[in-house]
């Protein structure tokens, strides 16, 4: 068993402009590797685990890293890093949800490299897949993770289908509860695809974790002005407060008038292959006050239509207590 | 210079049956293959420098030599490697059970004693080992036992008795630095850099391994970027670039990956066990019978469990008790020993048990601690050895007033979902050894050269401990040279840097070291200018006549002369007692200077204790299962503190140890293929700056141990010891007293209990999540 | 070779003859591809400049590969140490225009026209230590010292972007460094806040 250190042969390009690198894209399909900040990168290459023949750097096109406001909201260019995001004073002011999430992410250097797009994309974070093994998701046709005695903590409690890993981003949870629009580039045109559909679990997508196809470009994100200055909660349990992936994790926003929920998002990073939108409990919630009493109430709720695996039902617990929490403010 | 990159073994157990490198031929850049059968075979259950018998995933088989590191990766990469997969378990339990594999061929205990040490096959039936996982006394047959006073009559004194299952997982040590090493040889020696926890200690290891003579092998060594246990002596890694070196005639240079640190940088032996206790009405332990399966890994290295039973005894100090134990073989990770090996992990049983002792007889947690706390008349350990002095109830005190151990225990626990947990441990390793050598040699430039072959961590025992020469010469320490860090350099045999014994060990081989160099000098003085030898004294500079001070020779006119005297002044004629290491060092310095050359033949009777307590307060929150550590205080009890900051340092890495054992670290396995879900620095849990407090106080007893001249003992494993136990008795508090039984405590566990649910792993299982 | 070299030195020594001949520089001498793309669009020019520790050096980069190893395999800069190489540990940390990053899980391409100091940088010209140096010093911060180069150049970044940290904005700051001697995750949190006292602001 080889393990390996050193990065292997592997081009680069640095396009200037988003053509090129939608050229670039498109010419290598499969075989590119879109570049971000690198950081979900490098491991795989190092590790002989996957063998692009081409990194296309996006950090040098200008027009893919900032935050801009629009008519009806802010567009992230996908290239801007996570510490950006932590800091920036409109997404601070009015989605505070997002800075939240990525003030969450890993540790201070990997969101000082790490980019908004690079999180949303990262890879399943599963240990089996991450070694290399044939499992589903890597082409094989085994899941490790769910056999009889799997070591399946930190795996899903909902959506498995075959693969049982769970969604690592933690912005991700964010970008589903602000309604946010995922905008894809390729040579071919522009796609807007809304972030609630952009993440795909096992059962239609099982060896990647979006929507994204071979050729295409995140370019950025557009979260419209409709959950600015909403009521939100994030909060993650992680085993170490750095580094480490959500045990399970929560991003809501409400949006409240005269002490009574209006409408609400309710999604949840660790527990499925995709952030786990709690529509039924948003449902409920319509109507309510915010408050214990109906934190106690619609907890319970949270677990519904839970399948956990042999290591992790504590999941089941922790998630309706971090709703709670959430309903509780 | 050449790279080496290793293949490892992919399989848990196994054999192998072919090694195919003809991907290789004619691949540019590969200079050579070094497999086992380059290398002579350790003898089983002896770790191998590599392997046709691979033990565990990770178990080096073969390593391929390079131009550059890509084209070695790129070659191990081409390399087909047949092994035929033999039965192997990940968890002792499985192993014990009847019908149970076997992690290794020849049985499934290594069991160590001075009468002899072997491999057996112990099985337990299916009853015996459900009975054991239901929390029942073990009824299977064990491999070691030694015990003292009368249990029987301890528990029937008894007035609360009770028993409990302990699950306490290993983990990987995970230094900073991965240990690669360089090698090369020159008319016959071998030379090695090399990342060692000692110095003098790794040679004798080191030329066995190599398979040459000690005279022929130089370890270079000056910084190591950690150890904590796994780099005490020549790990059979360190002996591949030497051979590799050998077959192909160029250097050759190891790197290893994090990955392979994971796999070959050893880790702390699991205990799986049942503890009973018997406590009298006024709190004092009459009795306690322990139990205790070892996880200890594939080759058999540990002895933790005895160790931990003498913990038992000497920090509780029970009127009777027993200890058994049974070393189980796994096919994980070697292990070696780690930061109080036994010792900690039973400091983590303890502290809730002692809680929960104090709850029932009503009794405060403290003063449980503090009637049965280790004194100076305390006998402990199978033989009831005394200690060389202990003060824990200062320490306790000493702690708990640092804390407001009082206030505290009397504010409100609870605050919404998160409640306040206070806990209290203690920590214990032996902290002193005998028997090694000083050396030193003054200059005629009247330079003092102090040579420690102690090894350097970056706690300064190279310093700290010749510093003791320094003190006996009187002389001014810019005056001194240390010479460490490269065997050339003239080492004496020092003490290995481990166990906690650096200060205690080399201060006294230093201090004895100078007392001969001083009668040496004063005999010279007398020679020279007249009188007899206790006429005169040294000041520092020169050695005068106590009568007429104007009297004197310098440090450098006294050296200058010992080279023209020859015999044991210049280092001609040396004692017989001393080691072949430090022999071998006088005559490379015979001649240039006044010698000082001892073995350190000190009176040394009893144990040798380092004691820590510490004092913590946890704000854990009873939804999420997570905690904040509000206030920490750690007190050291080793002695007189020589070195302030250096304690300090050694009490607050210790507390961060202490947290990550108690909370985030342990092994994961999965048994159906046993593979490892932790190699990287990401799941093996290390605490970073944000799962530990922004406060960590410490302070010290700082009373003379007699048995040292400077009253110093060691501190470096107790730092740790007490703050797992005080974590894991914080952690219970909080949680109404209960008994997790178990480290780590990991957030699912605490979520489970809390929630009223089962944990997710089978009783007594282990190497799980 | 002189055995009485220092560990430290004899690594320095290799590589100090290995940068002379840039593609022969241990970590990989291939080619692979370089020539293929080259005077593409887009593609990366292997010879390229770097701005370190404020000199500008023309070094031979291969397209993948990371700063880490061009700091300690290239240009004999071994003070920043790889611990994981995986962005688990931060004893690489250098900063990139003031800012603390991985070195190893960065492209050396990705710092062409950007500033990168180490640890080596730090010292002032006349020799005299960084005041952060000096206080980790002071506070006995470093135990086996393996970590401490990222641990000073994480510190040194947060007083650069934030002169008047609290201690709670410290131990974030130096939360993507990890010790695993454990003592020094105390000590280098007051030794980087101590500092600020220490200089008066």
């Amino acid at each position: 068993m080889a393990s390996y250190d050193v990065m292997p042969d592997v081009q680069l390009y640095q396009p200037a402009n988003i053509d090129d690198a939608l050229n670039l894209a498109d010419r290598f399909g499969r075989d590119g590797w879109i570049l971000g900040g690198g950081q979900d990168t490098y491991g795989w290459l190092k590790d002989r685990a996957k063998h692009p023949k081409a990194m296309i750097d996006l950090n040098g096109i200008e027009t893919l890293s900032g935050v801009r406001q629009t008519d009806n909201g802010i567009e992230i260019g996908a290239t801007t890093t996570l510490r950006e995001i932590v800091r920036n004073k409109t997404i601070n002011a009015d989605y505070q949800l997002l800075a939240l999430a990525a003030g969450h992410v890993a540790s201070p250097q990997i969101r000082n490299a790490g980019t908004l797009g690079g999180n949303l994309l990262q890879d399943a974070r599963c240990w089996y897949y991450r070694r290399g093994l044939a499992c589903y998701r890597a082409g094989g046709n085994i899941c490790y993770a769910d056999s009889p005695e799997g070591m399946n903590r930190e795996h899903c409690v909902f959506g498995a289908s075959r693969c049982v890993a769970v969604s690592p981003s933690d912005t991700g949870t964010a970008m589903v509860a602000l309604d946010a629009t995922m905008v894809v580039q390729s040579i071919d045109g522009e796609r807007l695809i809304p972030a609630g559909s952009f993440f795909k679990g096992p059962n239609t997508h099982i060896t990647q974790m979006t929507a994204l196809r071979p050729g295409e470009v995140l370019t950025a994100v557009r979260i419209p002005s409709a959950w600015a200055g909403s009521r939100f909660y994030f909060e993650k349990v992680a085993d170490r407060n750095v580094w480490d992936f959500a045990l399970v994790s929560i991003a809501s926003a409400m949006r409240i008038e005269d002490g009574i929920i209006k409408d609400s998002r309710i999604v949840c990073g660790g527990v499925a292959c995709t952030p786990h939108r709690l529509h039924h409990v948003e449902k409920a919630l319509a109507g309510k006050s915010p408050g214990a009493e109906t934190a106690d109430l619609l907890a319970p709720l949270a677990s519904e239509g839970s399948r956990p695996l042999n290591y992790n039902h504590f999941k089941l617990p922790l998630l309706e207590n971090l709703l709670r929490r959430a309903l509780r403010g | 210079m050449v790279f080496a990159r290793l293949y490892t073994s992919p399989m848990a157990h196994g054999r192998v049956t072919g090694i195919d490198t003809s991907a290789l031929d004619g691949m540019e850049g590969i200079v050579g293959i070094l497999t086992a059968d380059d290398i002579p075979a350790m003898e089983s259950p002896n770790a191998a420098i590599l392997t046709n018998l691979p033990v565990y995933i990770g178990d080096p088989i073969l390593a391929v030599a390079a131009e550059d590191e890509k084209t070695a990766e790129d070659a191990i990469a081409r390399i087909k490697v047949h092994i035929e997969p033999l039965p192997f378990t990940v968890d002792p339990l499985d192993s014990l059970v009847e019908g149970g594999p076997n992690a290794r061929e020849e049985g499934n205990v290594f069991a160590r004693s001075s009468e002899g040490s072997g491999f057996r096959t112990i099985k337990w039936s299916a009853q015996q080992l459900a009975d054991f996982r239901a929390g029942k006394e073990p009824t299977g047959e064990w491999a070691h036992e030694w015990s003292y006073g009368d249990l029987e009559k301890g528990f029937a004194d008894a007035k609360v008795v009770f028993e409990e299952p302990f699950v306490t997982i290993g983990y990987a040590h995970m230094s900073m630095e991965p240990r690669t090493a360089m090698a090369y040889w020159e008319n016959g020696t071998c030379y090695v850099y090399g990342s060692a926890q000692s110095q003098s200690f790794w040679i004798p290891g080191l030329a066995r391994l190599l398979g040459v003579e000690q005279k022929d092998v130089v370890l270079i060594s000056e910084n190591t970027g950690g150890g904590f246990g796994s780099k005490i002596g020549a790990y059979p890694i360190a002996g591949l670039p030497g051979w590799f070196s050998k077959k192909i005639g160029r250097p050759v240079q190891l790197r290893i990956t994090r990955e392979q640190e994971y796999y070959i940088g050893s880790a702390r032996v699991g205990f799986q066990g049942w503890i009973k206790m018997g406590f009298a009405a006024n709190g004092k332990i009459t009795a306690a019978d322990v139990f205790i399966i070892e996880d200890i890994g594939p080759n058999a290295t540990g002895g933790d469990g005895s160790s931990a039973g003498g913990a038992i005894s000497l920090v509780y100090d029970p009127s009777a008790m027993r200890f058994r134990g049974v070393p189980v073989l796994t096919n994980t990770t070697p292990r070696g020993a780690q930061r109080g090996p036994g010792q900690n992990q039973i400091a983590a049983v303890m502290a809730p048990l002692m809680d929960k002792a104090a709850r029932q007889l009503d009794i405060d947690r403290l003063e449980i601690r503090r009637i049965n706390a280790v004194n100076n008349d305390t006998t402990v350990y199978e033989n009831q050895e005394p200690v060389t002095s202990a003060y824990m109830k200062e320490a306790l005190d000493k702690g708990a007033e640092m804390f407001g151990w009082t206030a505290k225990s009397r504010r409100p626990k609870k605050d919404g979902t998160k409640v306040i947990g206070l806990g209290i441990g203690q920590g214990y390793h032996s902290a002193g050894a005998t028997g090694f050598d000083g050396l030193l040699r003054i200059t005629p430039d009247g330079r003092i050269h102090l040579h420690s072959g102690v090894g350097n961590l970056g706690t300064y025992s190279y310093a700290v401990t010749t510093r003791a020469a320094a003190e006996v010469l009187k002389c001014d320490w810019d005056d001194c040279v240390i010479e460490h860090g490269n065997t050339e350099a003239n080492l004496p045999w020092s003490s290995y840097q481990a166990g906690s014994v650096s200060i205690f060990t080399h201060t006294r081989a230093n201090y004895v070291a100078a007392l001969d160099a001083v009668e040496k000098m004063k005999q010279i003085a007398a020679e020279s200018l007249g009188g007899a030898t206790s006429d005169y004294d040294i000041d520092g500079k020169q050695v005068f006549n106590k009568r007429n001070p104007r009297q004197g020779m310098s440090y450098g006119a006294v050296a200058a002369r010992a080279i023209q005297l020859g015999g044991s002044y210049s280092g001609a004629v040396y004692p017989d007692d001393i080691h072949e290491v430090t022999k071998r060092a006088v005559q490379n310095l015979a001649g240039s200077g006044l010698i000082g050359v001892a073995k350190d033949n000190l009176e040394q009777k009893g144990v040798i204790p380092g004691l820590a307590c510490a004092f913590v307060e946890i704000e854990l929150d009873l939804e999420t299962g997570k905690y904040e550590i509000l206030d920490y205080v750690g007190i050291a009890e080793c002695g007189t503190v020589v070195h302030p900051q250096g304690v300090a340092a050694q009490m607050k890495g210790g507390a961060v140890w202490g947290m990550g054992m108690a909370g985030l670290e342990r092994h994961v396995y999965d048994p159906q293929n046993g593979l490892p879900a932790n190699v990287g620095y990401h799941q093996c849990g290390i605490p970073t700056y944000l799962d530990t407090p922004l406060h960590i106080r410490t302070g010290a007893v700082d009373l003379p141990d007699p048995q040292n001249p400077f009253g110093a003992r060691g501190i470096g494993e107790p730092a740790m010891g007490c703050s797992v136990a005080a974590m894991m008795s914080a952690i219970s508090d909080a949680l109404d007293g209960h008994v997790f039984g178990r480290t780590p405590i990991s957030r699912d566990m605490i979520i489970n209990y809390v929630a009223g649910r089962e944990q997710s792993f089978k009783p007594l299982q282990t190497n799980n999540f | 070779m002189n055995p009485i070299l220092s560990r430290r030195r004899f690594i320095k020594a290799v590589i100090a003859s290995g940068a002379a001949a840039a593609t022969h520089s241990g970590i990989s001498s291939a080619v692979a591809g370089g020539q293929e793309t080259a005077g593409e669009k887009g593609a990366v020019e292997r010879l390229m400049s770097l701005t370190i520790n404020g000199r500008t050096r023309r070094v031979d980069i291969l397209p993948q590969e990371t700063l880490a190893f061009t700091l300690r395999y290239k240009l004999g800069l071994t003070g920043t140490k790889i611990g994981c190489n995986r962005g688990e540990c931060g004893a690489c940390t250098v900063l990139i225009d003031d800012i603390p990053n991985y070195s190893c899980s960065t492209l050396t391409h990705s710092v062409r026209e950007r500033s990168v100091l180490t640890v080596e940088g730090l010292q002032g010209e006349d020799g005299s230590l960084h005041p952060v140096q000096q206080a980790f010093i002071d506070e006995l911060a470093p135990q086996c010292g393996f970590c401490t180069p990222g641990q000073l150049m994480a510190a040194v970044g947060l007083l650069k972007d934030n002169p008047h940290p609290s201690r709670e904005e410290a131990r974030q700051a130096m939360s993507g460094n990890l010790c695993r001697c454990g003592a020094p995750m105390a000590w280098c949190l007051r030794g980087s806040t101590r500092v600020l006292w220490r200089m008066g602001a």
